[in-house]
């Protein structure tokens, strides 16, 4: 009986284990791939707050899931936005880019319009014009 | 005695000031504005179009194989087409894309066919007696470009009673010179509706 006690014991410890090192894959001053310095994330909702910003007439669409992955050696951003209403909601985005010294990287970009309909998700994609730029923000505004 | 001439002077007052009100409000008033804001006063090209197409197909570009694996790869810009019913200066959209690209520092460009001709007279120039001859830019020594850029923009316009309908879509091509191939291509669409009421 004990041995039993013991063997269910030794897996759960397996088990945890094992899900810590998961995150451990993660490299220091990143969640979920994107670049997020000394800044504390430990959820995809923390980095979401973190990482997108509004400006001007603030808009009900919100950004829910964000990925950032690295093509050749430029940051290439995978945003999800979703539009909880029953009503078409039009927004812009644009994403600002920043260099190792935390200045602008980039030129502001254009403002790109969106139109999202009811109960709708769409994924929107960045990609740095530079490979000086190691961070982002993402900027919404609304179009209503 | 009451002064009439003062009466009526005093009674056309508010008149004057409502003209001069009118006239006020009449008048033009210039301000800068922000140059990448979203520009909707008409539903043709617009500067935002623009913006958005150099934006978009820079960024596609710097991801093609072409450009990452190869070595600061020289290209040389052509024609865009413009096959929309509209007048769109396409060289100031290619102009975009050159700039953008060549501030990526991962591209370098070669004289395109348009700038050819002051670039053979700048070099034939420079053979003059004027020139030192250990300084001048020698017949002989420009650098073919590897890839050519070239592309096309295509509209669909729909127009009923109340509504305009307006679909853009610019396509963009990268071929590699020496064997033909294309080595990337991508588009960009743009829908607008205007409608009135």
């Amino acid at each position: 009986m004990k041995r039993t006690w013991m063997i269910i014991a030794l897996l759960a410890a397996a088990f945890a284990y094992g899900c810590a090192t998961k995150k451990g894959f993660e490299k220091p001053g990143f969640a979920f791939g994107c670049p997020i310095g000394d800044t504390k994330v430990s959820s995809m909702d923390d980095l979401v707050k973190f990482k997108v910003l509004s400006e001007g007439k603030r808009t009900t669409i919100v950004a829910t899931e964000m990925r950032c992955t690295m093509t050749g050696d430029l940051l290439k951003i995978d945003v999800n936005l979703n539009n909880d209403s029953s009503k078409v909601k039009r927004v812009a985005y644009k994403f600002r880019w920043i260099d190792r010294e935390g200045m602008r990287a980039w030129e502001e970009e254009v403002w790109k319009p969106l139109l999202m309909y009811e109960n709708s998700n769409i994924a929107v994609s960045g990609v740095a014009p530079t490979n000086k730029a190691v961070d982002f923000r993402l900027i919404l505004l609304s179009q209503e | 005695m009451i002064d009439l001439s003062r009466t009526r002077r005093l009674a056309l007052l508010p008149l004057f000031a409502a003209v001069a009100l009118a006239a006020g409000c009449a008048q033009e008033q210039t301000r800068y504005g922000d140059q990448r804001s979203i520009e909707t006063v008409t539903n043709q090209f617009s500067s935002t179009d623009l913006q958005m197409i150099a934006e978009s197909m820079t960024r596609s570009m710097l991801q093609s194989s072409a450009i990452v694996s190869g070595n600061l790869p020289i290209v040389t810009v052509q024609e865009v087409k413009n096959k929309t019913s509209e007048y769109i200066d396409t060289r100031a959209v290619t102009d975009s894309i050159r700039s953008e690209l060549q501030k990526s520092g991962k591209v370098r460009f070669a004289v395109d066919a348009a700038a050819m001709q002051q670039q053979v007279e700048e070099v034939e120039r420079q053979q003059g007696e004027y020139y030192d001859k250990e300084q001048t830019a020698e017949k002989g020594r420009m650098v073919g470009a590897q890839y050519r850029m070239e592309g096309n923009i295509i509209s669909i316009v729909k127009q009923a009673k109340d509504i305009r309908d307006v679909y853009y879509k610019f396509n963009l091509q990268l071929w590699n010179v020496r064997n033909g191939l294309l080595e990337w291509s991508d588009e960009k669409e743009i829908r607008k509706t205007t409608t009135k009421g």
